[in-house]
């Protein structure tokens, strides 16, 4: 009868009349959010040494600038991707097999140490930053590469755990049983049926892991020299003391990385969010 | 072939075996141990015994101005923002829970793409847009055509602006999962009860989804707690936060031990925090099984 249009009508009414509001906040919220990784975007294409919004100008001054040896941030970058690469390495080399070896034994204080292997995603950067800090100065390594990617190591490892941990859950642990009935060994079993099954979590894992090495300032900022900064300790000390428009470029750099970066992780999440 | 042997193959294998997990575990595990464990007790080490041992560091927390000040500032700092960050959040995660899983992907990425970008770039960002000579400033001015001028930045605003644009995506996370678990039917239930969509959502949504409020109150006020750059780069000199007086304790001050105390001290709060976070999912739990 006429019960259901109008039924339906007027829900759709109080929708409209009521939701509006919060629609248009989230909007906001929206705008908010992108609009600090946006707006470095046009500023980078300014000339005038002064930041400008929007600039008065356009061209590639800044871009040059950013790639003038002399400014030194070519060095940094390259040396925060080396050592991006190097930790990431450490961390996929131990991370892997440690999620592995969780997730497929039972073992008395299993819990504790799963707590303990993921606790760097706890504790608060700074108190991190400070104890491999001291713990580098004692062993009179501050400064290195090696204390650098040891540090970057200790952070992103608990992040490859997460990753591959969650990939191992979706493995059919039917063919471990299979490859173990054939006489398969345990190595062999992780080599040849699981790190192969594995590959797509592995390799977001390790780009994720790599993406927060490159971007890490705090423990770097305690523990690189600072006539070798890496790139973002540069910029940290850059926005503290002088607020150069070069930043502009830089930025814009970072922020394509982001992007291709945030689009992997939506897609890669979104199979998890989903599934709830 | 005899059973016994058999038997003690099948054991040798299983002994075998458990070799084979713990070889897996052993690298990573030692490697935290020394790298990780070993420099947190270093920190507790230091923060009492620097040359001599006692508790003086921790006293003159006790009793120091300075201190107090930065206790108190990264105390109502991580509350605020924490508060700030879940309304923000539960917007866009409100938002994004009543989409379609297709649309749900393609928006993600407006709250992804901030939660990876470079937190230097947002400061700096921040700076460009809040400043004295800031975009939203000159903007006002040429609008309103008075020499007005906000101050948004180098101050407690700045330091909350900076902070929840970081946190928000800490946020919407678990309310998200929260609001994306909840049975649809339930709401129907209440619509086909007559119950208008703004009840619905005070009685019925809302209350469902408050563990996920609750943990994401809880974690983007810890990160918070724990925050540096952003304090330091947007923040001004009364806003000094926990994390900021260890970096001066190390780097200007000198004085190790101070800066250890002041960071175990940090790493306790985070402690009573996440296990308060614990403790109330936990009840939550057996609230749902009773």
């Amino acid at each position: 009868m006429s019960t259901n249009p109008s039924s339906s009508g007027t829900p759709m009414r109080f929708l409209t009349r009521n939701l509006s509001l919060p629609v248009l906040v989230t909007w906001l919220i929206y705008v908010f959010l992108l609009v600090p990784s946006l707006v470095v975007i046009p500023i980078s294409f300014g000339t005038s040494n002064e930041l400008v919004f929007p600039p008065q100008d356009w061209g590639l001054d800044l871009y040059r600038r950013a790639l003038d040896p002399a400014e030194g941030w070519l060095s940094a970058a390259g040396r925060s991707t080396m050592l991006g690469i190097l930790a990431t390495a450490i961390a996929l080399l131990m991370g892997v097999p440690a999620a592995y070896g969780l997730s497929r034994s039972r073992f008395p204080g299993q819990k504790a140490l799963t707590f303990m292997l993921m606790s760097p995603i706890f504790a608060p950067t700074i108190v991190v930053a400070l104890a491999l800090y001291l713990y580098f100065a004692t062993l009179g390594m501050t400064g290195t590469m090696v204390a650098l990617a040891m540090s970057h190591a200790v952070v992103i490892t608990p992040f490859i755990l997460v990753t591959t941990l969650s990939g191992l859950k979706h493995l059919d642990r039917n063919i471990e049983n299979a490859a173990m009935v054939m006489g398969a060994t345990r190595l062999q079993i992780f080599f040849h049926v699981v790190l192969p099954a594995l590959k797509g979590s592995v390799l977001t894992g390790g780009l994720f892991a790599f993406l927060l090495s490159f971007d890490e300032v705090i423990v770097s900022w305690f523990i690189a020299r600072s006539d070798q900064p890496t790139l973002p300790v540069k910029m940290y000390s850059s926005i503290q003391w002088e607020i150069s428009p070069v930043l502009s470029a830089i930025s814009t750099f970072l922020v394509a990385i982001t992007v291709v970066g945030s689009v992997v992780a939506a897609f890669t999440s979104s199979a998890e969010t989903d599934g709830i | 072939m005899t059973t016994p042997l058999l038997r003690r193959d099948g054991r040798t294998r299983k002994m075998l075996n458990r070799l084979g997990f713990g070889s897996f575990l052993l690298p990573l595990t030692l490697f935290m141990l020394l790298v990780f464990c070993l420099p947190l007790i270093g920190v507790i080490r230091t923060s009492i015994c620097d040359g001599d041992c006692s508790l003086v560091a921790y006293s003159d927390f006790a009793t120091g101005k300075l201190f107090h000040r930065a206790l108190t500032n990264t105390l109502s700092i991580g509350f605020i923002t924490g508060l700030v960050s879940v309304t923000c959040g539960y917007f866009v995660a409100y938002h994004l829970s009543r989409m379609t899983a297709r649309r749900r992907r393609l928006f993600l990425v407006l709250v992804m793409l901030p939660f990876w970008t470079s937190i230097l770039v947002k400061s700096f960002a921040f700076t460009v847009i809040l400043g004295t000579d800031g975009i939203i400033n000159n903007a006002l001015q040429a609008v309103t055509g008075t020499d007005i001028v906000i101050p948004m930045i180098f101050n407690r605003a700045g330091v909350i602006i900076g902070m929840a644009h970081w946190l928000i995506p800490f946020a919407v996370f678990p309310i998200l999962s929260s609001l994306l678990s909840q049975d649809k039917a339930l709401r129907d239930a209440a619509e086909i009860m007559g119950a208008r969509p703004w009840d619905i959502f005070w009685k019925v949504t809302f209350p469902l989804s408050l563990p996920g409020v609750i943990a994401g109150g809880l974690m983007s006020s810890v990160i918070g707690m724990g925050s540096f750059v952003t304090p330091a780069l947007l923040g001004g000199r009364r806003d000094m936060m926990m994390a900021n007086l260890v970096d001066f304790y190390v780097r200007e001050a000198l004085d190790w031990r101070m800066a250890s105390a002041i960071a175990v001290i940090l790493v306790l709060i985070a402690l009573l925090i996440l296990s308060l976070a614990a403790w109330l999912r936990q009840r939550q739990e057996r609230g749902a099984v009773a």
